[in-house]
């Protein structure tokens, strides 16, 4: 019977440290997966974007706190797939050099040359490895780099985008977590028939892209069109990310919303001299131009913060360096006031996903300690037993002189043993099977043909394996804790005991 | 040395009382073996209890129960002063032997003092409480069983080392309730031998209970107890 209890409390103990690391690595893999596109702090001023950023950048590039900062422009707009579909997009013009100092860009191209397969690709059959390929790869990963691409028909290098590997739809994932690049996409023909378009978008693949245009006021004034080369995908690990984005240059973006740099025209009579009106023919003062210069805006920059520093404590920083900003711009640039809620830490943007996945676990864990709760239970009842079956036992101690709390103790002592080894032996097994997860899980794939974390549907290749020990102690003190807890009123139940009743016990 | 005074006891049995105890008086004297004499049902057994501080007697106002252990006073006593009674002064020899079955044999004579010292000081007397378990086991001829289970021991053998265990913390008085009761003739006769001989050589008071007359002529004095009450005393320094 000890032996009962103390299995439920390892298996207890077990799940809850299975379910609380992978969850929590889940979480973890997420959110540092979501990070790795949009740096630690951003400055934002969605629309009519912000002037005079590459200043800003340099004052916050001069800080030691912070390692880089880059601009972008992000918004909305419509993307025409090879297929003809067309979809919502979120659109990211970047300066590739910057952007790579300040995310994780690089990392996340796709289509590029490697030496290792991937976790799950046992036989090797990721393009990518293929020897065959090696040089278009690294043409591709360049091209991605530099978000250009050569036109073979002008010879002409062109500006071009990096889309999210799922965006097209055609890149086909294959169980072993890759991507097979020799699907085909159909696009549906006006007198019925189709037309096989290729998947492979880096190898001469176009999308058209439209974005509204805005005015100074950041009030729409028409749709802008362009089509746009697809230098390479990229994959960053969050599948709403990857579905839906598209990195252009960043002087594209600027052009097409109209927030690069211009002559800022102004148009006044000039009383001493005239021209001929060539609606009406007739003369009429000259207008004269008041040349200006409207300086280039973005809507966001990004910063990366230096190891070891404080998040919040960044932000702090950047807002400073904002106010010191605005002041030598007073006028020219959103005020601080403004701002204050604008600059932001990359946890506060994705606070929306982080919370439903901590919720998630949270849920799941709360119904795992339901369930491991019951142990508290199972183990008072089987306590409960083990002291009816001892009855007589307890009245002996009593005759020997045992007092009533030393009764008791002696059971509590007993469930706490029996707590510290099934918890023990819950934390060794949870801790083997989670750091050994993926061997268990490719196991079961091959005995039993049971797939439970399938690469097509979930984005990370592997099950996150990781146990962090804070987590380990939390759950092996409570699962010792159930153990007394469970044993507690067995343990009152045979300390109350008359000890001639209990000799007398058959 | 020990001095029984108007002892009642009534149990009761869901709303039924059972009087079994109608005011017993009774002394002791040191190195005494009296025996209690009764049939089953006689309060033979609850007597013993009361006066092991295992049970405590009914109050009763006009003429209040009183055990007198020395210049002891039992019945004043709390519940951590009986528990020190019974493991100082008192040991319990019982019928079905009682002992632990998860215990070997050694260990089953040493808990008593485990018990007396507690897990401490136990620690620190260890050695010389084997060492009397062992000098006790050898005296029962059974030096050779130290490390057996009590299971696989026969009923003799195990009566012996229950009266080993009651032994351990060298009590003045031995209350052992019909202890060659589970035994054949035979087998009780070397209990009582062994008794017998515990009493001559260590000057022990022994309480024995039983309802064999047999049994109970071996004693110095035998008490009969009928339906709660002492009504003979026979025997050397009967009253």
């Amino acid at each position: 019977m000890p032996i009962l209890a103390m299995l439920a409390v390892m298996l207890s103990v077990a799940t809850i440290l299975i379910t609380w690391s992978v969850m929590g690595g889940f979480l973890k893999t997420l959110v540092n997966s979501g990070r790795s596109l949009i740096g630690d702090v951003t400055v934002s001023w969605p629309n009519v974007g912000f002037a005079h950023y590459d200043e800003l950048i340099v004052m916050l590039e001069d800080d030691e706190m912070i390692d880089g900062a880059t601009p972008i422009i992000e918004t909305f707009g419509l993307i025409q797939l090879p297929d003809d579909r067309i979809e919502l997009i979120t659109i990211k013009g970047i300066d590739p050099v910057s952007y790579d100092r300040v995310t994780n860009y690089t990392d996340t191209i796709w289509w590029k040359p490697i030496n290792e397969p991937t976790a799950k690709d046992r036989d090797g059959s990721d393009v990518r490895l293929d020897p065959q390929f090696t040089g278009a790869m690294a043409m591709f990963e360049s091209n991605a780099v530099t978000l250009t691409r050569l036109n073979p028909d002008s010879g002409q290098t062109e500006r071009a985008g990096v889309l999210g590997v799922e965006v097209t739809g055609l890149n086909i994932r294959t169980e072993d977590g890759i991507y097979d690049p020799r699907a085909n996409g159909f696009r549906a023909l006006p007198d019925g028939g189709i037309e096989r378009v290729p998947g492979f978008m880096p190898a001469g693949g176009t999308v058209g892209l439209t974005v509204l245009s805005l005015d100074s006021t950041g009030k729409p004034v028409d749709p802008v069109t362009r089509t746009i080369p697809i230098a390479n995908e990229f994959q960053s690990g969050i599948f709403e990310i990857d579905q839906s984005t598209i990195f252009v240059p960043l002087e594209t973006m600027q052009e097409m919303l109209r927030l690069d740099e211009a002559r800022k025209v102004e148009l006044v009579e000039n009383p001493f001299a005239t021209e001929v009106d060539p609606v009406t023919g007739k003369r009429r003062p000259k207008m004269s131009e008041v040349v200006g210069i409207d300086p280039a805006r973005v809507t966001t920059v990004l910063v990366r913060s230096a190891d070891g520093t404080e998040l919040n404590e960044v932000r702090d920083r950047v807002f400073e360096i904002y106010q010191e900003f605005e002041a030598k711009h007073q006028g020219g640039v959103p005020s601080s006031f403004s701002m204050e809620n604008q600059i932001r830490t990359w946890e506060d943007l994705n606070a929306t996903m982080i919370n439903a996945v901590k919720k998630e676990t949270g849920l799941v864990l709360f119904i795992f300690g339901i369930v491991s709760f019951t142990s508290v239970f199972l183990v008072l009842a089987i306590f409960w037993s083990m002291i009816s079956e001892k009855t007589k036992d307890i009245g002996i101690l009593r005759a020997l002189g045992a007092s009533t709390t030393g009764v008791a103790w002696l059971w509590i002592r007993y469930g706490t043993a029996i707590g510290l080894i099934g918890a023990s032996l819950g934390t060794a097994a949870g801790y083997a099977v989670v750091i050994n997860i993926n061997s268990i899980h490719d196991w079961l794939g091959r005995t039993f043909n049971l797939v439970i974390w399938d690469p097509r549907t979930y984005y990370f290749i592997e099950i996150p394996s990781e146990v962090e020990i804070d987590k380990a102690i939390i759950v092996f003190v409570v699962g010792v804790l159930t153990c007394v807890l469970g044993s507690l009123i067995p343990a009152f139940r045979s300390a109350r005991m008359d000890p001639v009743k209990a000799l007398r016990f058959e | 040395m020990l001095r029984v005074e108007h002892i009642r006891k009534t149990y009761h049995l869901g709303r039924v009382k059972v009087p079994v105890l109608h005011g017993v008086d009774l002394t002791v004297h040191h190195k005494e073996w009296i025996t209690i004499l009764g049939a089953s049902g006689s309060g033979k057994s609850t007597l013993m209890h009361i006066m092991g501080g295992l049970d405590r007697p009914d109050k009763h106002p006009e003429s209040p129960a009183s055990i007198v252990y020395g210049d002891r006073v039992i019945t004043d006593l709390g519940a951590g002063g009986l528990n020190n009674y019974r493991s100082t002064e008192v040991g319990f020899v019982f019928q079905f032997y009682h002992l632990l079955p998860e215990l070997d044999i050694l260990q089953n004579i040493c808990i008593g003092s485990m018990i007396r010292h507690g897990r401490f000081g136990y620690g620190s007397q260890r050695k010389g409480v084997e060492s009397r378990a062992k000098e006790l086991l050898d005296r029962f001829g059974l030096s050779d069983r130290m490390k057996h289970r009590p299971a696989e021991l026969s009923g003799g053998e195990r009566q012996r080392v229950a009266i080993a265990r009651a032994l351990i913390n060298e009590p003045a008085l031995l209350l052992a309730d019909e202890p060659t009761g589970n035994l054949d003739l035979k087998t009780g006769e070397s209990i009582l031998d062994v008794l017998a001989e515990l009493r001559q050589s260590s000057g022990l008071t022994m309480v024995m209970v039983t309802h064999d007359e047999r049994i109970a002529s071996r004693a110095d004095r035998v008490i009969r107890l009928i339906d709660g009450r002492v009504v003979e005393q026979t025997g050397v320094g009967s009253v």
